[in-house]
């Protein structure tokens, strides 16, 4: 079983490269389109294949770590958070194969593939190991609702590259009225936010590698159903530099880093939730990250990044773009509404006695479900295809990552088995 | 098609209305469980302690007290007598007390009872059954049930006084049915 | 606003039409003064059931829940309601407050002023407010009126297509292709027909005009989902009748049978098991603490059969089911349903069998069952008799000094026995039992012995005790649950309509987005040939099918030029 589980992590780390490879090919079709003495559209074409094979290959090689891992761990692979994002991005995978082979646009592969190397990339954040199944997981349900909901999102997920692509597509750099600058804005801002992603990343795997730590103890006051106030104290474990200290807390070890000796604030005490303190630390590492490399992608570029990729998309048709996306979204609803609504409705019947119970992750996946009905719906009218649909479908997605992730951070409730 | 457009819309409006009232009046005015002054003491089915079964509706026209208690509550011990008192000055005009022992053991209950000299009925409630029906959250718990079988007041918790029991029962016997 | 609504081939349109019934001309002014856009195909231009020229109040509300606006203005406000919902524990999930002043104090105390807002809102109650659900109302509504007035008029346009249309709205379509006709007409139409028949399109034709059309059924997915939504909505409130609905929890030791409230049944708790994992099946971060494996109650289900309501005899009960409960695995039994919810681990004293010890003769007289819940009153031992007369299932004493019990579980369970029998004083001899293996039971035991023996109540002769109670950390001569079960019992008489409304909107689902209708209209005038063709979903593939046919039939094309929104733009 050891075995199995080693061979699962080595195909994970080749499916992993593979992408990045695939990555930086799509990243050559496109960008080298310009180069001199070859023809734009061949080179183009050449290594558009190159890309997509090395991106087939990749999914393969995630393929055999997934089945690898349900072998050699005795559950289907989608029980923890670790576990989850990893199949999400490889349905992200399937689901870019799927638009791929009706569609045969080579710029997807160029937007997909970025996307779903941050998904494991955020993956890889969790511990990794095979936990046994707790009691309420051990159905058949898992893998019949987890699987399909994860299928459902990853069609949003398409759907939301390809808008993210039509967007920086059309925006008019030319434009200085205020409605013009707004779209630079904002489309320059989700490509930011993206980007902060990757930093929350960088930084979590930069001082791990380091073997940053630091401790506190935390006194945190609850009160019990006699209603009397029980004061414990509990260990917060950071692994990044702590900028926030842990509302109430006392530095137990603390390694200096860059010269900073203790946390600089403490996390106000409304944030009361479990790891608050932790948590906000994290999220002021990933925008420090994230700008840094933000600020020197710019500095490359000298100019506004969506500016830098702009030309290179100026032979696609954004109509076409609209359309993938639209599609992807229209594959995905019914997956979704099967995985993430009823079937999660079934299984909540069988173990929990109802089949709704407004637990915050069923909430938050309905609000998914009413976002993407809302989105078709008004795709009935003229006036919202175009630019209005590309933000609705990149805003889905958004809620999206919000029902998977933000809601197991933030806010928890039955599903937190589900979180880190 | 067009004849049946108007009877068609009015129908599916009122069904909407109906359906969509009830729905949303279902929400304003969800029912609680604790009962309060005015509304109908739930029925029950009881034995006493002589083994002799008693049926709510055989109190039905009389003025009653109802005292829910258990010998592991120190204040519905210490209420007990008080009780007893107010039932002897009372009895002979027509008022009836039970009091209903809160799912204890038999010998438990009578052993207290004899201790105490209590003579008016005591049944024994089984499972709780009897004590969730009445929606009890604290012990002792007392209703005084006019004759018209309507609440008349709801006593939760602590021990009531001769005097407190006395004014409550005048006020029930005076209560026409 | 008076709007001429006679199209110019003859036909009579309803108010709010935009493209002509029958040649499919356009009519909206919009559409007639830029030549060049490309036609609103939604609902195939005909005018929604409703669109009247003087709107009586009846006729305000009923369009106003007819617009797909106000429909989309109801699915955000909810999911923005929906959403405010989650930031902060809903009260339904606080499961041991039930009073509004409790919850108020609980919101106060664990969130502070922001809890306070939340609370007094109605936030914490979202999903049970008179707003919320006056939305889903709303939206169910919006469900009805908005597919009836667009289904009709959609079925009646549809089913009577005319092959024949105004070239304004064959040119106007999104797929669209003009050009000379070189070949025979009748010769080319004959091929391209064959064509588009292979690729299963239905062909109808008129002299040199056809019309094409394939996956129809698929226009119905969206109503038939809106049908299935409408079912399921009204099978969730039809939850709240209290015939249909029953919600409760039963909690039970091991060994106990307890009736299911307000039914003939009554559930017993065979056993409880737990099993945890062992270290090494656990994950290197999980090592050393406890992980459940597994929980189950070992459960019986029975059915009253006989003195069901006469509370002075025992009911007789019959068995109708056995189930291991665990919580993926329900026990059912005619719609009736009982779920693991939760354990305890909670030592309670079921019986115990003591033994009667003559001290003086050192003899053992003999042994006997004594039940914690309700305890028989007379034993019989030998030539020995012991009578119950008193039970304390959790000993202790009031304010007076007088023996008490505590509360109604055994936890410190006080037995006292009258014991008559040869040699023994008229009135008999009492003596005090605690069940209780623990030193300070035993002291209290002998405590009221050496107090009774002082009254002169008993001789100090006999004493009643459990052989060995304790052996090698296990308890013997006792019976006791280690765990309290708790157990959910429902009903839900309205759980298959609710499946069955999802089941509906599913197949409605796919239906409407896994196929798509398309449709080619085709004229010939002289030797020019145009053709439009339109679909709800997929233009591409639709052009791929024109191009494909097309090119099969001699006129060579490259899909992307037959894209309409290009030449337009």
């Amino acid at each position: 079983m050891k075995w199995w589980l080693d061979f699962s992590s080595d195909a994970f780390i080749v499916a992993f490269f593979l992408y990045c490879a695939s990555f930086i090919s799509y990243a050559i079709a496109v960008g080298g389109k310009k180069w001199s003495n070859r023809k734009p559209a061949e080179h183009a074409a050449r290594w558009g294949k190159i890309a997509f094979v090395l991106a087939a290959i990749g999914w393969l090689a995630h393929l055999t770590f997934f089945f690898t891992r349900w072998y050699g761990g005795g559950h289907i692979p989608t029980s923890n958070m670790y576990e989850f994002m990893t199949f999400l991005g490889m349905a992200i995978m399937f689901a870019f194969i799927v638009i791929y082979a009706i569609y045969r646009n080579m710029m997807l592969g160029a937007f997909t593939l970025p996307l779903v190397i941050i998904i494991i990339a955020y993956a890889s954040v969790f511990p990794s190991e095979v936990q046994p199944l707790i009691p309420p997981l051990q159905s058949i349900w898992l893998k019949i609702h987890v699987t399909m909901a994860a299928a459902g999102e990853a069609f949003f997920a398409i759907g939301f590259a390809a808008a993210l692509v039509q967007l920086i597509r059309v925006v008019d750099f030319t434009r200085t009225d205020k409605a013009g600058r707004r779209a630079q804005f904002w489309t320059e801002f989700s490509l930011y936010v993206i980007i902060v992603l990757v930093g929350f990343i960088v930084a979590v795997f930069a001082f791990r590698g380091a073997g940053y730590e630091a401790k506190f103890t935390q006194e945190t006051v609850t009160i019990d159903d006699a209603g009397n106030a029980l004061t414990s104290v509990g260990e917060v474990k950071y692994t990044l530099p702590p900028l926030v200290a842990p509302y109430n807390s006392e530095t137990e070890s603390f390694q200096s880093f860059m010269g900073i000796k203790k946390p600089l604030v403490e996390a106000p005490s409304w944030m009361n939730g479990v790891n608050a303190g932790r948590k906000l630390n994290t999220v002021v590492w990933s925008i420090i990250a994230g700008s840094l490399l933000y600020g020197l992608l710019r500095l490359i570029a000298r100019k506004k990044l969506t500016a830098a990729i702009n030309p290179h998309l100026s032979d696609i048709d954004p109509d076409d773009l609209e359309e993938i996306s639209y599609r992807a979204i229209a594959i995905g609803f019914p997956v979704f509404t099967l995985g993430a609504l009823i079937f999660a409705m079934i299984w909540a019947e069988i173990a929990w006695s109802r089949f709704w119970g407004w637990d915050p992750k069923e909430v938050w996946a309905l609000i998914t479900w009413l976002f993407y009905s809302a989105y078709l719906h008004l795709r009935l009218s003229r006036g919202w295809q175009g630019t209005r649909s590309a933000w609705l479908a990149v805003i889905g997605f958004l809620v999206v990552m919000f029902t998977l992730v933000g809601v197991n951070l933030v806010i928890a409730g039955l599903h937190s088995y589900a979180g880190v | 098609m067009g004849r049946y457009r108007k009877p068609v819309q009015y129908i599916i409006l009122a069904v909407v209305l109906l359906i969509g009232g009830y729905a949303i009046g279902n929400s304003l005015f969800s029912k609680s469980v604790v009962l309060t002054k005015g509304d109908k003491p739930p029925g029950f089915r009881l034995a006493d302690l002589n083994n002799e079964v008693h049926d709510m509706s055989d109190y039905e026209g009389k003025p009653l007290i109802i005292n829910f208690w258990g010998t592991f509550c120190p204040p519905c011990r210490n209420e007990m007598p008080a009780l007893q008192h107010q039932y002897d000055k009372w009895k002979g005009q027509g008022l009836e007390l039970i009091g209903i022992n809160l799912s204890e053991d038999k010998l438990t209950a009578e052993s207290f009872i004899r201790q105490v000299g209590v003579n008016f009925p005591i049944l024994l409630d089984k499972d709780k059954k009897t004590e969730r029906k009445y929606g009890l959250k604290q012990y002792p718990t007392t209703f005084f049930i006019a004759p018209t079988g309507e609440i008349q007041e709801v006593v939760i918790g602590g021990v009531l006084t001769e005097e407190e029991i006395d004014k409550r029962i005048e006020r029930l016997i005076q209560t026409k049915s | 606003m008076f709007q001429n609504t006679k199209c110019e081939c003859g036909h009579q349109n309803p108010v709010g039409t935009v493209l002509c019934e029958s040649c499919g001309k356009p009519l909206d002014e919009a559409l007639l003064k830029d030549e060049n856009a490309l036609l609103e195909m939604r609902y195939d231009g005909v005018a929604r059931r409703s669109q009247k020229a003087n709107p009586h109040f009846v006729d305000r509300i009923w369009n106003f829940f007819s617009s797909v606006k106000i429909a989309v203005y109801l699915i955000v406000i909810t999911l923005i309601g929906a959403a405010f919902g989650t930031i902060l524990q809903q009260e339904s999930t606080i499961i041991n407050l039930t009073e509004r002043s409790e919850f108020a104090s609980y919101y106060k105390e664990q969130h502070g002023t922001f809890g306070v807002i939340y609370h007094a809102l109605g936030l914490s109650r979202t999903y049970e407010s008179w707003w919320f659900i006056g939305l889903l109302v709303m939206i169910g509504t919006s469900l009805v009126v908005c597919s009836l007035d667009r289904v009709l008029p959609l079925y009646r346009a549809l089913s009577k297509q005319q092959v024949r249309k105004h070239l304004q709205f064959i040119n106007r379509q999104h797929v669209v292709y003009s050009g000379e006709l070189t070949q025979n007409k009748q010769e080319w139409l004959d091929r391209f027909a064959k064509e588009l028949k292979r690729k299963r399109y239905r062909v109808w034709r008129e002299d040199g005009a056809l019309l094409a059309e394939k996956n129809r059924f698929s226009r119905w997915g969206p109503y038939i989902n809106h049908i299935g939504l409408i079912v399921f909505l009204l099978a969730v409130l039809g939850r709240s009748i209290p015939a249909w609905h029953m919600d409760q929890y039963l909690t039970l030791y091991e060994g106990e049978t307890r009736q299911i409230p307000g039914t003939n049944y009554y559930l017993k708790n065979d056993k409880f098991t737990i099993d945890y994992y062992s270290d090494e099946e656990l994950a290197s971060n999980q090592k050393g603490t406890k992980v459940v494996k597994l929980y189950e109650t070992k459960a019986r289900l029975y059915e009253c059969t006989d003195v069901c309501d006469d509370p002075t005899r025992e009911p007789v009960l019959t068995e109708v089911k056995q189930h291991d409960i665990r919580v993926n695995s329900a026990l059912a039994y005619k719609g009736l349903k009982v779920y693991q919810n939760s354990f305890q681990e909670k030592v309670r004293f079921i019986s115990v069998h003591p033994t009667l010890k003559d001290k003086v003769s050192g003899t053992d007289i003999g042994s006997f069952d004594l039940k914690m819940n309700q305890p028989a009153e007379e034993y019989k031992l030998g030539e020995y008799a012991l009578r119950l007369i008193d039970y304390y299932p959790d000993f202790g004493l009031d304010e007076q000094t007088r023996p008490m019990t505590k509360s109604r579980d055994p936890n410190n369970p006080a037995f006292v026995f009258r014991i008559a029998g040869p040699g023994i004083q008229d009135q008999g001899e009492v003596y005090v039992y605690f069940a209780m293996p623990s030193e300070k039971s035993k002291y209290y035991e002998t405590i009221l012995n050496e107090s009774f023996k002082q009254r002169g109540d008993n001789s100090g002769r006999f004493s009643i005790q459990v052989d060995n109670p304790i052996v090698d950390g296990q308890m013997n001569n006792i019976e006791y649950s280690a765990f309290t079960t708790y157990l959910n019992i429902r009903m839900d008489r309205a759980m298959p309509y609710v499946w069955v409304g999802a089941a509906i909107s599913m197949i409605g689902l796919i239906m409407g987005f896994y196929w798509q209708h398309r449709r080619i209209w085709l004229r010939i005038d002289g030797d020019k040939l145009a053709l439009g063709g339109h679909t709800n979903k997929n233009t591409y593939g639709l052009r791929a099918d024109v191009a494909g046919a097309l090119g099969k039939t001699g006129i060579a094309v490259d899909p992307k030029t037959l894209d309409n929104r290009r030449n337009v733009r």
